[in-house]
């Protein structure tokens, strides 16, 4: 797995490539809870290139999820592929986590 | 599938995390050879990775220096990986995965086992670990 940090449009994205499993997940949460703990919103989260997620791949942007909403911010993936859309669909978590194609459509929602 | 009978793969790998990948990349290549297809084989790849993420976090308490035994039997009446470790015994009445309307981290990778296969077992007979026995079977020579 590997993980690039960008700016866009003044907020921050993290590209996440390759796997996310038991392994890799926790360089993952690391880098969520520095963005958590800096307060930053709207996070976006680039999944073009993530071809595998486990349960602690998915455990970690929950507790994510619950570390930017506990200051009112939020995050916002864009670009999943259809067998890790599967995975989100199948947890039910399509419905908890903000899920948009492109990076324009998450950056312009409100 | 292919007329290959009856096939039988065995590895062992380490318990740390970093083997899991390897796990993932025998699991799909057996079961391609099975003729599963591809969106079964996900499932299964995603349920192994699961169960051996479970012995490595529960049975051996993150403790990398242990081995994990997997052997995969492919034959007409379905795929059956089993799964042997030597560390604590599970607590079967502990595992259940949560509500999945509830949204908080853990409790996914029983799920994810359950969606895969059938038949899930440990076996009792075994004193010392755990033997996870997972089957897919297969109907009139078609994966369900």
């Amino acid at each position: 797995m590997e993980i690039n940090i960008r700016e866009y449009e003044g907020g921050k994205v993290i590209a996440v490539s390759g796997e996310i499993d038991l392994y890799s997940s926790p360089l993952l949460r690391k880098q969520l809870m520095v963005f958590v703990k800096k307060k930053e919103s709207p996070l976006l989260v680039d999944f073009g290139g993530v071809s595998y997620i486990d349960s602690s791949g998915i455990a970690t942007f929950v507790e994510g999820l619950k570390g930017v909403m506990s200051f009112g911010g939020r995050m916002k993936m864009f670009g999943i592929r259809p067998a890790i859309m599967e995975i989100f669909s199948f947890s039910k978590l399509d419905k908890v986590f903000e899920i948009y194609g492109t990076i324009d459509d998450a950056a312009d929602s409100r | 599938m292919a007329d290959i009978g009856r096939l039988i793969v065995n590895i062992k790998v380490p318990s740390h995390p970093k083997y899991l990948s390897l796990v993932r990349t025998v699991t799909v290549k057996v079961a391609e050879i099975s003729g599963m297809p591809k969106s079964v084989r996900e499932h299964v790849k995603l349920a192994v990775d699961e169960a051996c993420a479970n012995v490595i976090r529960h049975a051996y308490r993150g403790d990398p220096g242990k081995s994990i035994g997997l052997r995969y039997e492919v034959t007409e009446k379905g795929f059956e990986v089993v799964i042997d470790d030597e560390g604590r015994k599970a607590e079967l009445e502990k595992i259940k995965g949560r509500d999945l309307g509830k949204v908080k981290p853990g409790g996914l990778g029983t799920h994810f086992i359950r969606r895969a296969f059938e038949i899930i077992k440990f076996d009792g007979r075994k004193r010392k670990g755990n033997r996870l026995r997972l089957i897919r079977q297969r109907k009139d020579g078609k994966w369900r």
